[in-house]
């Protein structure tokens, strides 16, 4: 069926439908783990290392004695393994600590207050020592071992995880480049900031021996074997129950040592114990985007067309590792893939420090990466002197494409959404370059992005499980492995329930939360949930309507290929006549063949594990977009106001528009603040604003205007040919900002966040050259 | 967190509660203290309540013959709500409606912005900048009136005794003029929920021939205190504000500069601060 022709004809997908969970979160209803409270609870508390890196010993005999008090622990408490993706992580630290983050104690109290002040009556001897906080320093010979608990260390002294990546004749390509650049690009950590600050409820029942969990994690059935690994105990016996998460950012991706911590706690005492960080501890305590150095050299002939990229890049792992060094994997792909590119050499080392570790953010990767192409294309732009715009399409990437990396393109919108944004931003809005006094000056800048957006098959499983269940009065169930953060997934997921099978969204319940009921899913990242976890609901109720419509047959006396949902009715299209599906459900249980209208599906995408070269067709579809950015810089000031944001995204097929405009505004703003203002500021190891005074995330007065246009080119692996699409609007944004800045103030900032003063300074040194 | 507070009704309880408490801190608008005691370990003293406070002088905007009197309970919003003030005083208006958000506007005091004597506290620049007379009240009911310029002596300081509180912020009404020049400077990154980097205040009135005859000049979070420009609004006197030489509008930047000592911390360098009060300081005059 042709695209306008499907279109046309339906009810729910690409209706602007608000959140399903919208009404239980802005009425108070919907439960965070803040709202958690457990008869019996206790109250946990974490005591962190005061310096970056120093050898201790600790005396809780204090602590133990203050009333209320039920449980002390430190390392030589408890028996477990050591966690994260590299297993270097020791959940508690003893003699040692290697990050201002370290868990060097633990108390659980009948109260909060007095848990905090247990903290205090704990007795630490501190010997500091001289901590190595530059990557390059921890990368020199003489350097010392900084984490000691990596097993593999044949990736070279401190390196937590180091990728190479080749294709093509770099040296051929090299010899056939007009012009080459060659620059330096620094890149900050920035911090999630979600609402609700990190939390955990463990509940360890002595009868049963289970352990129920009540956490935001992103990942429950990942965080359950990690959990059971930590603990030393069978997966089986541990119940994931999800909170509603109050934002993940891929924040929730890693299992961290306050969330074995709290269940080590429950078990010593057979009781609950909640620990919820506060709004400081969030800023110190939780991960953060990789800071990370990038030199990339890149060339391009004559035509304009690129010819070669080389990017070496040394990522700040900090003390211990988390999913986020595998990062790489992601910004691999930005150099290999976005446009069109004969060869390619990418090398990435995350090196160890004694900096607080990075984890996952939103985007994994890409922004930085993004963020050091896209102004290298400026730059080789300028010196070819060639159109910024016209150089980006020519190399656009295109539909067919396989590209060097192995990665294919059955549909792709690059070139298009290029166009439309060009196009757009030129139609100049009122406020641009209406200020001409010599004060102000004005710039465009434009930026593409390539992500995946078919998940990404990094695990051993990228699938997810779907079990639907229609009850006797025609209301459906969706029980599916796949998680809400907020992303609006629950509301798709009963959107195309409801366009296949008639049913009304109101009479659709989505359960997600309890990995004791739901069937597995690998968790929400890599932009994959809608792509994944819709098809493989989409399995699931094909299943389910073959059933049904094999008894409306029956009852309507007719073929089964004549019938048809619709108003919650099976309707047969000769002979007009027609069934409730209820009614239909109702037969099926209580008459022949007396079952349920229950069915399970499991969805496994059709992409390929890359080889030990990081080569094949990891996504089952790739998202592709590009930003337009108008910015007013005020040069007494240096401060950049983003006048415009111009999006044109290839979405696949517009599902929720409501949602999908959700999802674009909230990633643009992200990438806005990524861009001009934020940055978490680490000086020998320590934080200097945990806070959001001196932490610059950007607030609604903020907000400029963004433009959306979504791209539809109906992927024939999605659902309804829809592709992930929810980390892309957040990936190209600094970018765009960083050339439109470059635009207006005719120099170049390589480092983010493009502050005031960088941009003051730059325009002093060119001033300064120009005399 | 224990604590114990004490919430006067009346000016007679409020005095009371001053006499009888050693150790003690006013909260109105709660929006610094709050902060600052979840940093404390043991709290150490009450919180004299001031949001209960019944007495006017204390809470309202009050304009009289020659002056306007603000009372320190006053918040944000009220000065931003004030007509009179929007049309006499931009500075203020302006400088009161960039403090923070909205909502913290919603609460946030006259009085405490003066108290905390941050050198970056935008309410306070302003009056400065108005040369505001502060009115002082002590725990025996005797006022004493200081020019506000004398109020801040260093960061988080005042010239202020343990047994007094700020009742009321005096502001002389201008003087006879044809046009205010008057507004409120403020540098930061972020639009709102901003904390000044640099601030500058001006509130210049001329005569029919725009002839500068007064000029109040005032820069926060350049100094270990809000700084009255004294020189550089001397340097304007007697100039046409529609004719100043772009020399000149340097000459009065560099001025303003002289009244700068600032430092280097996370929002900002030193350079960047001088730098900026410079070119926004020869702004006012293009």
């Amino acid at each position: 069926m042709s695209n306008e022709k499907m279109t046309e004809k339906l009810k729910v997908i690409g209706k602007p439908q608000p959140k399903i969970d919208a009404g239980i979160r802005i009425t108070g209803k919907a439960v965070y783990g803040q709202d958690i409270k457990l008869p019996y609870m206790l109250y946990g508390a974490i005591l962190r290392s005061e310096h970056p890196y120093s050898g201790f010993s600790i005396d809780v005999s204090e602590a133990k004695k203050l009333e209320g008090v039920v449980c002390v622990i430190t390392a030589d408490d408890v028996d477990c393994n050591n966690i994260s993706y590299r297993k270097d992580h020791p959940i508690l630290k003893k003699g040692e600590v290697n990050c201002l983050r370290d868990e060097i104690a633990a108390v659980a109290a009948e109260s909060k207050e007095i848990a905090v002040q247990a903290l205090k009556l704990i007795k630490v001897n501190y010997k500091p020592g001289h901590g190595i906080y530059d990557p390059f320093e921890a990368l020199k010979p003489e350097a010392r071992i900084i984490n000691k608990y990596l097993k593999d260390t044949g990736q070279g002294k401190n390196i937590s995880h180091k990728f190479l990546y080749e294709h093509g004749n770099l040296d051929e390509e090299k010899r056939k480049s007009k012009e080459i650049v060659s620059n330096r690009f620094v890149l900050p950590r920035v911090t999630h900031c979600c609402l609700a600050t990190s939390n955990i409820t463990a509940d360890f029942s002595p009868v049963t021996k289970r352990l129920t969990l009540y956490s935001s994690t992103q990942v429950p059935f990942l965080y359950q074997r990690d959990m059971a690994h930590a603990l030393k105990i069978n997966p089986s016996d541990i119940r994931v129950v999800q909170v509603v998460i109050g934002g993940g950012f891929g924040s929730k991706l890693d299992m961290y040592p306050f969330e074995p911590i709290a269940a080590i706690l429950s078990m010593k005492t057979c009781r609950p114990v909640q620990i919820i960080f506060d709004r400081e501890e969030e800023f110190i305590a939780s991960p953060t985007r990789q800071a990370m150095v990038m030199d990339i050299e890149a060339g391009i002939d004559k035509n304009g067309r690129f010819t070669f990229r080389e990017a070496n890049i040394v990522i700040d792992n900090g003390a211990y590792t988390s999913w986020g060094a595998t990062t790489p994997f992601v910004m691999m792909q930005t150099f290999s893939s976005l446009y069109h590119v004969p060869a390619c050499r990418f090398e990435s080392k995350a090196v160890y420090t004694n900096n607080v570790y990075a984890g996952s953010f939103r985007g994994y990767g890409n922004p930085q990466a993004t963020f050091a192409l896209e102004s290298t294309i400026d730059l080789l732009a300028e010196k070819l002197g060639m159109s910024k715009t016209e150089m980006r399409l020519i190399n656009a990437n295109f539909k067919g494409e396989t590209s060097g990396q192995g990665l294919t393109y059955y549909t792709c919108g690059h070139k298009e959404a290029l166009e439309m944004v060009i196009d757009k931003s030129k139609n100049q809005n009122s406020e641009f370059g209406i200020r001409n006094e010599k004060r102000f000056l004005f710039g465009t800048g434009y930026a593409s992005m390539l992500h995946v957006g078919g998940g990404a098959k990094i695990y051993r499983s990228d699938g997810c499980g779907t079990r639907v269940n229609l009850d006797d009065y025609g209301h459906l169930t969706i029980i599916t492995g796949s998680t809400e953060i907020g992303q609006g997934s629950e509301t798709v997921l009963a959107m195309l329930a409801s366009e296949e099978l008639s049913i009304p969204i109101s009479k659709i319940k989505v359960i997600n939360t309890d990995t004791d009921v739901k069937p597995w899913d690998v968790g929400v990242h890599a932009s994959r949930t809608t792509f994944v976890a819709g098809n493989s609901l989409l399995g699931a109720i094909s299943k389910l309507k073959i059933k049904l419509i094999k008894k409306a047959a029956e009852i309507l006396q007719c073929t089964i290929d004549e019938l048809i949902f619709v108003n919650e009715e099976i309707k047969s299209e000769h002979k007009n006549n027609s069934v409730r599906i209820e009614k239909v459900v109702r037969e099926i249980h209580f008459s022949q063949p007396n079952e349920l209208c229950t069915e399970n599906f499991f969805y496994e995408p059709s992409s390929e594990f890359q080889d030990k070269d990081y080569k094949g067709n990891v996504s089952g579809a790739y998202a592709f977009a590009a930003q337009a950015v108008k910015v007013e810089v005020d040069t007494y000031t240096g401060n950049v106001k983003v006048l415009d944001v111009y999006v044109a995204q290839d979405v696949g097929k517009v599902l929720n528009p409501m949602g999908l405009t959700g999802q674009i505004e909230g990633g643009v703003l992200m990438g806005v603040g990524y861009g001009i203002s934020e940055e978490l500021m680490v000086e020998n190891g320590r934080i200097l604003n945990p806070n959001f005074h001196n932490y610059k995330m950007l607030t609604a007065s903020d907000v400029p205007n963004i433009h959306f246009y979504p791209i539809e080119t109906n992927d024939s692996q999605g659902p309804y040919g829809a592709k992930g699409m929810a980390e892309a609007p957040l990936i190209p944004t600094a970018a765009a900002i960083a050339n439109a800045v470059a635009d207006a103030i005719q120099a170049r900032i390589y480092s983010l966040p493009v502050t005031p003063e960088k941009i003051l300074k730059a325009l002093k040194e060119k001033n300064i050259k120009h005399k | 967190m224990k604590f114990n507070v004490i919430s006067p009704k009346t000016k007679t309880d409020l005095l009371k509660a001053m006499k009888n408490e050693t150790y003690f801190r006013f909260g109105a608008g709660y929006t610094d203290l709050i902060p600052e005691m979840k940093k404390m370990e043991d709290i150490g003293y009450s919180i004299i309540n001031l949001a209960q406070l019944n007495d006017q002088t204390f809470r309202n905007i009050k304009r009289g013959q020659d002056v306007i009197r603000i009372g320190t309970l006053a918040t944000a919003a009220q000065i931003v709500n004030d007509e009179f003030i929007a049309e006499n005083f931009p500075v203020l208006h302006q400088a009161a409606n960039c403090l923070a958000s909205s909502q913290i506007r919603q609460v946030a005091t006259v009085g405490g912005n003066l108290c905390t004597a941050s050198p970056s506290g935008d309410i306070s620049c302003a009056l400065v900048s108005i040369q505001a007379q502060c009115e002082i009240l002590s725990e025996s009911g005797n006022l004493r009136l200081i020019p506000i310029a004398d109020f801040f002596i260093g960061p988080r300081k005042t010239s202020m005794k343990n047994n007094e509180i700020l009742r009321s912020v005096i502001v002389p009404i201008n003087v006879k003029h044809h046009e205010v020049h008057s507004g409120f400077l403020k540098v930061g990154t972020r639009r709102s929920m901003e904390c000044s980097v640099v601030s500058l205040a001006y509130h210049i009135l001329t005569d029919k021939k725009a002839i500068i005859h007064k000029a109040g000049i005032a820069i926060g979070a350049v100094a270990p205190t809000i700084r009255y420009a004294e020189e550089a609004g001397n340097f304007l006197l007697g100039k046409n504000i529609s004719s100043i030489h772009p020399d000149d509008s340097e000459l009065f930047a560099n001025e303003v500069l002289k009244y700068a000592s600032p430092i280097s911390d996370l929002r900002a360098s030193a350079w960047y601060r001088s730098e900026v009060l410079f070119n926004i300081s020869k702004s006012i005059l293009e």
